[in-house]
């Protein structure tokens, strides 16, 4: 019977068609389980074998060494620079010199897999669990922020890009101090929108922008880019187009941004809740 | 038994060829590669839809897979398509075409009817693929030129890996 009655193998046909079809949309909304699938297990090694292989092609040889050794460098700079700026906030006490602690410490990684060309780009990391990285750390380079931390696993972490159409990064304009969430249209993997700037702000062409610092993912002024284009939205807001300083066709080294008073942070919000 | 073998075979290049040419080209977010909908386009003609339809699914899944997209995205596009396929092939191919079992290839249909199946057939798959993508019609009109562009593209190079691996092993 089954597949004589034409009627019926039409109804079996959009029966299996409508079930594989919620299953994949299913998939869709619950990524981040896969997330974790992708980066634990046998593949990586397959893949982080694969992709080296093509992206070292475009580099060479000798400068990765060097990149290697400017990297520690730089993070031990950056690690020293945040522990003297906590220093000068503490002022002279003897107490306050012994007792502080950095606000962001950074971990060096290097990127396996990278892409640009979609609309929900991810990146992949040779750090993970093993090396202190956990869910929702940010993660930046020296030109600019390149995204968050979406799952770990030992030895791999799976990045949610900055080019990402659902990922926003709180920014701020130099001199004139307006802020705003900068956004990523899915336009070009150079540009991204600073949104609902207030349309009284003076800002001009060529201004740099920052981070805010009024997350807890990424430290303040990390550098982003700067002002191109600028465009009213119904008559009260500003929106910026903002040239990235970052190229995410030849990153390679990233850090990861490790807060050291999130803990405190979160339970000093929790307490006020508690309160309220 | 043999045409079985060809299934896997094209189904496995075509895996890698998409792999390696979205690695590899990157010419920004305006232009997604997708050459794959190449094999479900190519499994031969009388193959029941149901069969189409697991077919298009496990290639969309490996798809999204191994090139570190969003898991379901290809997969549902890719359904759709081996859901019309033989409708529009139907509407592009001659009579007889439709009797023997064949694989709708470029030797088989010719150029310009092959251009044309890749092009409608694509049409869909990316239709459907940037309404998964943005989940819905609100980012549709800003993805057009993006869809144009793919849809240019990706039948140009379906016209070109068609020709340069599978033309002349089937004529």
């Amino acid at each position: 019977m089954w597949g004589r009655s034409p009627i019926l193998r039409g109804l079996a046909t959009i029966i299996l068609f409508l079930t594989l079809e919620v299953v994949s949309i299913l998939f869709i909304a619950n990524d981040s389980v896969f997330q974790r699938v992708k980066i634990s297990g046998a593949l990586m090694y397959f893949k982080s074998g694969i992709s080296s292989a093509t992206s070292d092609v475009r580099y060479y040889f000798g400068l990765r060494e060097k990149n290697e050794v400017l990297i520690n460098e730089n993070q031990r700079l950056r690690e020293q620079l945040s522990l003297y700026k906590a220093k000068a906030e503490m002022g002279d006490t003897l107490e306050g010199f012994l007792s502080v602690t950095p606000d962001f410490t950074y971990i060096p990684a290097k990127i396996i897999s990278n892409s640009t060309n979609k609309l929900n780009n991810y990146i992949i990391i040779n750090r993970g669990r093993k090396h202190g990285i956990q869910k929702d750390m940010g993660v930046i380079s020296p030109e600019g922020v390149v995204g968050v931390v979406s799952s770990v696993s030992d030895n791999y972490s799976y990045i949610i890009s900055f080019l990402n159409i659902n990922q926003s990064v709180s920014a701020r304009i130099e001199p004139s101090g307006a802020f705003g969430p900068l956004v990523w249209e899915g336009r070009s993997s150079d540009y991204a929108t600073l949104t609902e700037v207030p349309y009284h702000i003076r800002v001009s062409i060529g201004d740099t922008v920052f981070t805010s610092g009024f997350s807890t993912l990424y430290p303040p002024d990390v550098p982003l880019g700067t002002i191109r284009r600028s465009s009213v939205i119904m008559g009260s807001y500003h929106n910026f187009q903002v040239k990235l300083f970052q190229n995410f066709n030849s990153l390679r080294y990233v850090s990861v941004v490790v807060n050291n008073k999130q803990n405190e942070l979160n339970q000093f919000l929790k307490e006020n809740e508690a309160k309220r | 038994m043999k045409l079985r073998g060809n299934i896997l075979i094209s189904f496995v290049t075509l895996l890698l060829v998409q792999i390696m040419l979205s690695g590899l080209v990157d010419f920004g977010p305006l232009l997604f590669i997708a050459v794959y909908p190449l094999f479900i386009f190519t499994l031969p003609i009388n193959t029941p839809v149901n069969r189409l339809l697991l077919w298009a699914f496990a290639m969309g899944l490996a798809v999204d897979y191994f090139t570190n997209s969003i898991m379901g995205l290809n997969s549902s596009a890719s359904l759709v398509m081996a859901l019309l396929q033989p409708q529009i092939f139907k509407a592009v191919s001659r009579k007889g075409d439709l009797e023997n079992q064949i694989r709708p290839g470029l030797a088989q249909l010719g150029y310009a009817k092959f251009a044309l199946y890749a092009l409608i057939l694509l049409t869909i798959h990316h239709i459907f693929f940037s309404m998964a993508e943005s989940l819905g019609f609100t980012h549709f009109i800003y993805n057009l030129p993006r869809l144009f562009v793919s849809i240019a593209v990706n039948t140009l190079l379906i016209m070109l890996v068609e020709y340069s691996l599978f033309y002349k092993l089937m004529r």
